[in-house]
């Protein structure tokens, strides 16, 4: 549900009505994203699911869910870990640019959602939206991401993020059976 | 080795002869060769299982009772290696860039605890 909103919104808004399963799920325009921006991106989409993940810790009681949130904030934060210390190295200022808001704005909307939510609801929400989440991230990451990176040792830290990606998915997908049986 | 090489030696010293030598010559050089590797045994080995990109690599492995498995973190997030049926053991957190180190006794399915979906086996033998 969740992903739907993310794309309907930004394909309304630039009124490409025709890309609906666009690949750039959260690019606002056909413009490169710069490195710093890059950055600025990256670190955002992490600390949107760590956000998340706090949520579920105080709501949740589920032994999976708790389990997978506390693998999500362990995770997420390590790569903005790595991010940090090579933003330091390259002496580059991550800088906010129209992805980075938009994945802030959109993760505001969907804690307001996770938090008026409690019991199996809640879970049910927390891991659907984590689903959909990593999905979106694993396309900008792929999909834009990498393509716009020019610093090779920027590149090569998303390329190392990917797999991690995946295998969230791949785990919040298995608990999502669980939860829909 | 050494109480067959002394048997040997004592057997020919008591007949003292260079004929008898000589025509012993075949089968003591049989009685040396078990004597000098006791066991057909073969040394312990260090099997290496690679963590990277989210994957144990090899992820199946065989081994023989005695050889050491070693598991080495190169991935930029902490993993562990945990027995999946019983979790009858497991690794502390591995830490990005670091090892351990399992001189299995049976066979066993494991998996990382904290990305359940990532797996892997060895087989001992
Ligand atoms: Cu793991």
């Amino acid at each position: 549900m969740k992903r739907i909103n993310i794309f309907t919104a930004t394909v309304f808004a630039l009124g490409i009505c025709a890309f609906m399963p666009s690949t750039k799920s959260f690019a606002q325009s056909s413009t490169k994203l710069t490195d710093p921006e890059i950055a600025s991106v990256a670190v955002v989409a992490n600390q949107n699911d760590i956000g998340f993940a706090t949520i579920a810790k105080k709501k949740s009681t589920n032994k999976d869910i708790l389990q997978f949130a506390q693998t999500m904030a362990t995770d997420h934060q390590s790569v903005i870990d790595q991010a940090t210390a090579l933003v330091k190295k390259l002496g580059v200022t991550p800088k906010d640019n129209a992805v980075s808001k938009k994945l802030l704005s959109d993760a505001g909307n969907t804690k307001k959602m996770l938090s008026s939510k409690s019991g199996d609801a809640f879970n049910k929400a927390y891991i659907d939206n984590e689903v959909s989440y990593h999905k979106a991230v694993i396309d900008e990451v792929g999909n834009v991401l990498i393509p716009d990176a020019t610093n090779k040792d920027l590149k090569d830290l998303l390329q190392k993020v990917l797999p991690i990606l995946k295998t969230h998915l791949e785990h919040a997908e298995m608990l999502q059976k669980k939860f829909n049986q | 080795m050494s109480t067959v090489t002394v048997f040997l030696r004592s057997s020919l010293i008591a007949l003292g002869s260079m004929i008898f030598l000589n025509g012993c010559s075949s089968p003591s050089d049989e009685n040396n060769i078990p004597a000098e590797t006791p066991e057909a045994k073969p040394a312990p080995s260090l099997y290496i299982v690679q963590i990277e990109q989210m994957k144990f690599l090899p992820a199946d492995i065989t081994v023989h009772s005695g050889d050491t498995i070693m598991w080495v973190n190169n991935d930029i997030v902490a993993h562990d290696i945990t027995e999946e049926k019983n979790k009858s053991w497991s690794s502390s957190l591995l830490q990005p860039g670091k090892s351990w180190k399992l001189v299995p006794k049976s066979s066993a399915d494991y998996y990382c605890s904290i990305h359940a979906v990532m797996k892997g086996s060895f087989e001992v033998k």
